[in-house]
Order: structure tokens, then C-alpha cells, then sequence
């Protein structure tokens, strides 16, 4: 998939992890001098407090998950190592309008690892792997630079000496594929083989990478982990709105003024940042809906635009924030091309091994180019609606999840464009 | 300004035998291009804001269309049939049927579509010739001087050499369609010198070498099985891939039903011609009726890099008289056949083989300062001497002219016995996209040939060079289009529309101008009509 928006994406309003005393790039020295290593010596004196700090600032899985970090990390620490333990930092981010990990990975490498490596120690990983999109030559070329400057400092060394054996930092292209960020999919990678996702369970807390406790994290979640250690949980909570805690990078794309990468408070309104930070929609057209996720969640519509943007709040509107990436339709773009767009990524996404996503989603997609172009039928139409219910829970990872969720959101909200639509 | 001499006093005082002497010697010809050239007119140009020409100079009138805002949006796409095809090319006169033909020669299925019908285009106005360097005492070499020379030492070496070393294939190729050329007595090619050759050059049917390019371009084009040519069918937009950065497409419409149609393919080949009918500081224009500058408005959008934006040619001697044929052209051959130009006042003033623009800068200061002869308040014009011409050639009008005689034999004038009232008319323009010697543009998947495409010319293009370049450059596009294989676009958007919003909210611009244009304003009444 091509990066939605080329180059390097517009920063706004950063505050915590794209802050620009962050952004200092491969360069260790100055990350040291600014304040970076803290969370490290903190960690190497007392690796058990990391997990209660973390529990107790409530850090969820920015990945998309939403699921309460900590409490992955919880059950790896209480895995006996057999005879390794693996930490994943998953920064495969392929989808259609994500575009944050890329930054994190490009200009603050050491973040990340500092993050990765106060990680292992609390929970007793001596393998680390940064798992990172081929695509992306920048990120790459900056963590390899970054870990090789790690290899070669001291820093390593104490927690190498805290953990009691090696700790090994690996960085790993992954296979380019969408699917390949799915974390079964990462772990099979990790082995050698193509990303195909695995059944669960066995969870890959008790049994992952060579079969050993693996605890896989998205990039964003990584980096908060040196701030939280080194400025106490109670400083992270408040950083967030509400229920929120900590801060999200937004990606804002599609028809608005500025789009970019925006770090604002976890649970800022959605009408913020759309009208504030992103300088409102272009040429100045009603807002119609915005595809979150990357486009795998429900579609937020205007009467969504006070909701708070943290996870449980959108949960509690059948919506979901996914990786932060909201793209922002004004009245002027057609829904059911967009949803077909979607689809077809879908289905030229799906790894195949499920026969319910396979054919499900090429049939989806086939279904929705008709209606697009003009062809579709109201027997179509039916079909498809038939398609959203048999679909969902039938394959081993999410894919076909997030694809029908999107279609069913789209039809319920824009039933009419789709009729409109048909020959 | 003083309006000149009346038309009546200066016909009853107008001798085809009189005494001409030589034209006075020209010292400066920087100082009168800046003070009569229209390019040169107090607010004939403005700065662009937006876009890959952003702080480059423009014309006006262009400046508006580049910086408009799209007739579509995406919402407008829902529904429309998609047609998938290796090429589009987009215009259907000699350079896009140049194109169509050298891509399906080189195996790809060609979709050719034009906004009038096909063959509607100035192609078919080139009175003049084409130049080729074909006789024994030219040399490639010689033609490439000539035309950097004529374009003031503005245009790209690399495009101008490779435009003149095609010259004698392009010949070779045109004779093997079937087209006719005049021959000499012992049947080698005719030429002439015309204005700015060094050494004659020019080759010739008649004059309508355009006609008869046309003519056979479009029979090849017409029976060549892998090419569809879609009518009445302008490009309202192109189509980019999902950053916006690629051309992937192109959204076509129907002059009948009005139906968008979206087109997806590998590479889209611009061939849409140029603006006169945007008519630039009021003047009349020789293009024929589509000539509304589209493609330059579509390549901008989606980011290409255009060149001498504010340089376009006025032919010196477009028709003043009678007012219905303002603005039709009198081929240059006259002039290179030996007919000479005469203010009000009887006199030569410019040495009639001077290039285009110097000669037209020549007529507006013999206009403006009261030499002209003028037909009422806003008509000026000089004579062109064509009795002068038959009393020195008999025959020759007749002969070789048949085009100009047909046309004025219909005004009721008869340019052997009466000279012609002629005025400089929007003819060409000189610039256009920036293109390599493939026609590639800036933008990936993106062609450009013919006037629509720019950096040949300078800011001056010789006679006889468009109807080469529009087959020497036409064929290296198409050729250059089918090389690229690639599956084909994944996804086509208009992200490329939103950037330029973005460009012009944040610069300030109002978005109540649509582009492009497709039919001039007086014509589109209940033909075009969105």
C-alpha cells in the first residue's frame, strides 16, 4: 500500500512523543542530553516497578487494539522464559491513512528502543525485535543506525547486567504485506515464514515466537514507556481528557485543509481536530463522515463530532479508534467509491488461508466495483447485505471483521448512495 | 493612439506598380519586441501563486484557468463507467492521432479521445508546410540554429535536435500514409524558404499541408483495429493515484448526453492543442473553435511544470476584412513567395522574412502610430501585397494558394487585383508543459505533444515546425507511453484536485472560476452546458 500521504507528513501540535526536543533522529548522544536514558537507569535499578507504573497509568495497545498494554505485559512476565522470551515492536503500519509509527520510527529512534528495552526488562525479554515496513527506507535506515549506536554504548550493557543475560536487539524488515501486522502474523515473520496469522489460542503470551512467551506492541505504545517510568503515571493520566489517558498521534487525512500528524491528548473531541488543528474541511463543504481505523471501524458521522476520540468512548458509539487515522470525507466525495476502494484493499489483503475472508472479501469488493461503475443491481445490493452477516467472526485473525464493519457502517449511514448508485 | 489612414483614401491611393524601396534598417529588435509584442502589454501578465509554476510569470487570461477550480468532484464519479486501456490520448488532432498510431504500432490498445470530432484542430489550419532538412546544401545542424536563433535562444538544445534530426524520417513516414506533397518539375520535394530559415526548407502541399497531413492521419487512424476514437468527448479532469502524484486516468465527458466516463490507464498522452480562443489582450484568433487550452489546464492541476507562459505568437497576417473571417490566416508562404507588406502610407516597413513575433511587433507600431489603415474605430490593419505579387509571379496565387483564393473569392475580394487588409491574430502558443525528448512530463504517466507542450519554441516558433513536431514528438510519446508495463493503477482519485484547494485556500484565491473551459463562452450556449 502507498503511504497516503507522501514524504514526510505534516507535524502538528506535538507534545510528548513527537515533541521537538524528541525529534533529535539517530543520534544518541543528543537524545541522552535530552533527558532520553532516565526511564533506562530507573528501570535497571528496579525492573519490577515498570509494570506497576504502567498499570497503573493505564497505557493501551495504540495499535488499534485499545487493549490495556499492561495487561499483555502482565502475562508474558508471568511466563517462565522457554528457553527465550521475544518482544515484537510492531511497526509493520500499512494501512490505508496510518501514518504515525513511520515518525516515530524516523525521528525518534531512540525513543522507541529506550521504550523497548525498559519494556524487557520489566517483564524479563532478552530478544527484541523491530519489526518495521520495507517500505519505509527512512525508518529503517534510522533504527538501524540507532541500534547499532546502542550495541555500542553502555546502556545495553545495564540492562543486559539487570536482566541477568543478553538482551538482543534485532531489527527486521517485515514482508510488506498488510496482513503481516497482524501479531500471529509478525510471530510466523519472526520465524522465517509468510505471515500467515495463527488461530489462538495458544496465546502468544504462553506460546509465540520458537513457541516462547512473546508480548508484541505497537511502536506508539513503545514510546510512551520511557515518559511514563521517568515522570510517574500520575503525570501520564493527566496529559489525557476524560477517560483518556496519555496522549494519541492522530493521522488526519483526506478533505481537510491540513492533513498530518497531530499528538494531542488522548479523548480530544474529534471536532477539534478537524476544525482546530486540521484547519477545517477544504473548500469549506458539510462535513459528510470520517473513516477511522486505518478504514477497519464503524464511520463516525457529524453527530459524532463532540465524541471524545478515546477508545472506550468511541466503543461506547459502536465505533472504534483504531490506530488513530481519521479520514475526513466533505460532501463533495462519493461514499460507495471510497467503501469500494476500501474492499478491494481488503481483499487484495487477505493472506487466503480462511476460505470465508478469501472469497469473501474478493466478493465484496467484486460486488461494490460493479455498483461503482455503474453496473450493480439491486440483487447486488442484496448480496452484499446477506454477505454482512454471514461474514463476521468466520476467519482466524480480524481482516474480515474490519471489512464487513465497514460496509455495514456504510450501509447503514449511506443507504441511499448506495441505491442511488445502482443501474 | 491615432486610428490611421481610412480605408477608402488608402485603397484609392494604393499603386501595385508603385516604387517600393527597401525596408528600413531594423537596429533593435529587443526594443520594438518590448514596445509593440503583445506578450510585452502593461497587464498582459501576472504572477502565478499555486502550483509547480508558482512566481513564474503568466498570461492573464491562463493565469485565471490554472488556478481554478475543478469542474468535479469525487462524489460526481458514483456510478460512472469505467473503461480500462493500456494509452489515452487526449486530443484528435495530428499530434494525438501521431501518438495513437505509434502506440498501437507498438502493441498497445489506444483509446483516442477528442473534444470536436476527429481532425477538428489547427493541424488542419497549418497552411504553410513542415519543415525538414532535406536539401543538399541544409543540414540538420543548420535547422537546429535556425530554430533555437528564431526562439531567442530560450529553447531546450536536446528537444530542438532531436525535433530536427526527426525531420526527414518524419517526411519518409508521412509519404508512406499516402500524403500528397508539391514536387519540383524533375519530382523532388519543393521547398521554400520562409520566415527565419537560413536556406529553404520548407515542404509543401499546396496550402494546406495541414489538410493533407490530416487527411491521411485520420484514415490511419480510423482503420488501425487496436484504435477506439471516442467524439464530442473532452477530458474534464485527469485521475492520479492516491498521493496525487501519478496520472492514472482521465475523466472524459460527452459533448451529447454529458455523462462522466472514467478512464483508467497506464499512461494518458495530452495532445489537446492550444488557447486562442481564450483570445489574450482582446485579439482575434486563427484556432479553430476547441482550442480553449485544456491540456495546459489539466497538466497543472495535477502538478506538472510548465514553461514561457507568457509567450504566444501573433501570425502577423491574419485577414482584417471583411469582419466574419477576422482572425483567419494568410499563410506565411505568401509572404515566402515573395509578397510584400505596405503601411497606409505606400511604404515598406519590416523586412517581410523577419520572424513571426518581430514582424508582428512591426505591424502593431506601424497600427498604433497612425500608419495603419483603418476599417472603423477598433480596426487597423496594413496591406499585403499580393497584386504586386501576381504582376511579379502571374499564376503563381492561383497555383499554389488555392486555400486563400477559395476563401477570399467567397469575401467577393480578389487578392490578384486588390491587396489584403491583414492585422497580427492570436496564433500559437509558444510554451506549454515541460516535456523530455520521450514527451514525458513531470508527472509520472503523463505525456504531452503538439502546442500543448512547450520548451521547443523559445518564445518564438518558426513556420513549418509545429506540423514537425506535432508527428516527430507525437510518435516518440506514443512509443514512450507503451514501454509501461506496470499492472496498471490500483486506485484512481482526484487527491491531486484537493492539493491545489489546499494550495488555493492557503494562498487566498477564490475557487468561483471552474476550468477547464472545454468551449469558448460564445459557443457553448446549449451545446456545453453544465
Amino acid at each position: 500500500m502507498e503511504p497516503l500521504i507522501a514524504g514526510t507528513p505534516h507535524i502538528g501540535a506535538a507534545q510528548l512523543l513527537l515533541h521537538p526536543d524528541r525529534r533529535v533522529g539517530a543520534d544518541l548522544a543528543r537524545w541522552r542530553s535530552s533527558g532520553g536514558g532516565a526511564a533506562l537507569a530507573r528501570a535497571v535499578q528496579d525492573p519490577a516497578a515498570v509494570l506497576a507504573e504502567v498499570r497503573q497509568a493505564d497505557l493501551r495497545g495504540l495499535g488499534g487494539s485499545g487493549f490495556p498494554a499492561w495487561r499483555k505485559w502482565e502475562f508474558v512476565a508471568a511466563e517462565a522464559p522457554k528457553p527465550d522470551k521475544y518482544l515484537i515492536v510492531n511497526g509493520n503500519e500499512d494501512e490505508p491513512g496510518t501514518f504515525k509509527d513511520r515518525l516515530l520510527l524516523e525521528e525518534t529512534p531512540h525513543q522507541v528502543i529506550e521504550g523497548a528495552v525498559v519494556t524487557a526488562l520489566a517483564i524479563g525479554v532478552n530478544r527484541v525485535v523491530f519489526y518495521t515496513n520495507p517500505d519505509l527506507a527512512r525508518s529503517l535506515a534510522a533504527m538501524k543506525a540507532a541500534i547499532e549506536q546502542w550495541q555500542a554504548s553502555d546502556l545495553l550493557a545495564q540492562a543486559s547486567a539487570a536482566l541477568g543475560r543478553p538482551m538482543e536487539l534485532q531489527l527486521l524488515p517485515g514482508s510488506g504485506h498488510y496482513i503481516g501486522g497482524e501479531e500471529t502474523a509478525s510471530m510466523e515473520w519472526v520465524e522465517g515464514r509468510f505471515p500467515f496469522p495463527r488461530g489462538k489460542p495458544p496465546f502468544p503470551a504462553q506460546a509465540g515466537v520458537h513457541g516462547c512467551p512473546t508480548l508484541i506492541n505497537n511502536v506508539e505504545t513503545i514510546a510512551n514507556v520511557p515518559h511514563i517510568i521517568a515522570q510517574g503515571a500520575a503525570w501520564f493520566r493527566a496529559l489525557g481528557k476524560g477517560q483518556g489517558t496519555g496522549t494519541k498521534l492522530y493521522s488526519l487525512s483526506g478533505d481537510v485543509l491540513h492533513p498530518g500528524v497531530f499528538e494531542l491528548p488522548m479523548g480530544t473531541p474529534l471536532r477539534e481536530l478537524i476544525f482546530v488543528h486540521g484547519g477545517g474541511l477544504l473548500s469549506g463543504k458539510p462535513l459528510k463522515a470520517v473513516f477511522t481505523g486505518g478504514p477497519s471501524c464503524a464511520l463516525l458521522t457529524p453527530v459524532d463530532l463532540d465524541v471524545a476520540m478515546d477508545f472506550d468512548s468511541l466503543r461506547e458509539r459502536g465505533a472504534n479508534l483504531g490506530t488513530g487515522a481519521m479520514i475526513v470525507i466533505s460532501e463533495g466525495t462519493g461514499i460507495v467509491k471510497r467503501v469500494a476502494e476500501y474492499e478491494r484493499f481488503f481483499a487484495h489483503s487477505s493472506c487466503g488461508q480462511c476460505n470465508s475472508c478469501k472469497i469473501g472479501t474478493a466478493n465484496m469488493s467484486r460486488l461494490l466495483d460493479r455498483i461503482d461503475t455503474g453496473c450493480g443491481t439491486a440483487a447486488d445490493l442484496a448480496t452484499l447485505k446477506n454477505l454482512c452477516t454471514m461474514l463476521p467472526g468466520s476467519g482466524r485473525c480480524h481482516l474480515i471483521n474490519g471489512a464487513v464493519q465497514l460496509l455495514d457502517s456504510a450501509f447503514h449511514h449511506f443507504p441511499d448512495e448506495f441505491k442511488q448508485a445502482l443501474r | 493612439m491615432s486610428k490611421g489612414i481610412p480605408l477608402a483614401e488608402a485603397l484609392a491611393r494604393y499603386r501595385a506598380d508603385a516604387e517600393l524601396g527597401q525596408p528600413p534598417v531594423l537596429s533593435d529588435i529587443d526594443a520594438l519586441l518590448s514596445a509593440y509584442h503583445p506578450d510585452h502589454m502593461s497587464g498582459s501578465a501576472v504572477k502565478l501563486a499555486v502550483g509547480a509554476n508558482a512566481g513564474d510569470s503568466c498570461q492573464r487570461e491562463l493565469a485565471e484557468l490554472l488556478q481554478a477550480e475543478a469542474f468535479i468532484d469525487e462524489a460526481d464519479l458514483a456510478g460512472a463507467p469505467v473503461t480500462d486501456i493500456d494509452v489515452l490520448v487526449i486530443g484528435g488532432g495530428g499530434a494525438g492521432c501521431a501518438a495513437a498510431l505509434a502506440a498501437a504500432e507498438n502493441g498497445a490498445r489506444v483509446l483516442l479521445a477528442t473534444k470536436l470530432r476527429l481532425g477538428d484542430s489547427n493541424t488542419v489550419m497549418a497552411e504553410g508546410g513542415i519543415q525538414a532538412a532535406i536539401e543538399p546544401e541544409d543540414s540538420i545542424q543548420r535547422h537546429i540554429q535556425d530554430t533555437l536563433r528564431g526562439g531567442h535562444n530560450i529553447g531546450d538544445p536536446a528537444l530542438v535536435s532531436a525535433l530536427a534530426g526527426d525531420g526527414p524520417e518524419v517526411l519518409h513516414w508521412l509519404i508512406n500514409l499516402g500524403m500528397q506533397l508539391d514536387q519540383t518539375p524533375s519530382g523532388d520535394l519543393h521547398t521554400r524558404r520562409a520566415g527565419g530559415m537560413s536556406t529553404p526548407r520548407l515542404v509543401h502541399c499546396r496550402d494546406y499541408t495541414g489538410l493533407e497531413m490530416m487527411r491521411v492521419l485520420r484514415e490511419a487512424v480510423i482503420q488501425h483495429r487496436s484504435i477506439e476514437v471516442w467524439e464530442q468527448s473532452p477530458a474534464v479532469e485527469l485521475l492520479s493515484n492516491e498521493v496525487g502524484q501519478k496520472c492514472v486516468g482521465a475523466v472524459l465527458t460527452s459533448l451529447l448526453d454529458g455523462q462522466l466516463r472514467i478512464v483508467r490507464t497506464r499512461s494518458v498522452i495530452l495532445a489537446t492543442g492550444g488557447l486562442g480562443r481564450l483570445h489574450l489582450n482582446g485579439f482575434p484568433t486563427s484556432n479553430h473553435l476547441g482550442a480553449t487550452g485544456d491540456g495546459l489546464v489539466l497538466a497543472y492541476r495535477i502538478g506538472a511544470r510548465l514553461c514561457e507562459l507568457d509567450s504566444f505568437q501573433y501570425h502577423p497576417t491574419g485577414l482584417l476584412h471583411p469582419s466574419h473571417l477576422a482572425g483567419k490566416l494568410v499563410t506565411e508562404g505568401v509572404r515566402a513567395a515573395g509578397a510584400l507588406l505596405v503601411n497606409g502610407l505606400g511604404q515598406r516597413f519590416i523586412d517581410e522574412l523577419q520572424p513571426r513575433d518581430v514582424v508582428c511587433a512591426a505591424i502593431l507600431r506601424e497600427c498604433r502610430e497612425g500608419r495603419g489603415v483603418c476599417v472603423d474605430d477598433q480596426r487597423t490593419g496594413v496591406w499585403l501585397d499580393t497584386p504586386r505579387l501576381e504582376r511579379a509571379q502571374p499564376g503563381l496565387l492561383e497555383q499554389q494558394f488555392t486555400s486563400l483564393m477559395t476563401r477570399t473569392h467567397v469575401a467577393g475580394i480578389d487578392p490578384r487585383r486588390e491587396p489584403l487588409l491583414v492585422h497580427p491574430t492570436l496564433h500559437y502558443q509558444n510554451g506549454g508543459a515541460v516535456i523530455d525528448t520521450n514527451g514525458a512530463t513531470t508527472v509520472p504517466g503523463l505525456y504531452a505533444v503538439g502546442e500543448v507542450s512547450g520548451g521547443i519554441h523559445g518564445r518564438n516558433r518558426l513556420m513549418g515546425n509545429a506540423l514537425l513536431e506535432i508527428i516527430s514528438f507525437g510518435r516518440r510519446a506514443g512509443a514512450a507511453a507503451t514501454a509501461n508495463r506496470d499492472r496498471g493503477p490500483k486506485k484512481v482519485t482526484l487527491e491531486h484536485v484537493n492539493h491545489l484547494r489546499r494550495a488555493l485556500t492557503l494562498a487566498g484565491l477564490p475557487m468561483t472560476q471552474q476550468a477547464p473551459q472545454i468551449l469558448p463562452a460564445y459557443a457553448a450556449g446549449g451545446i456545453w452546458n453544465r
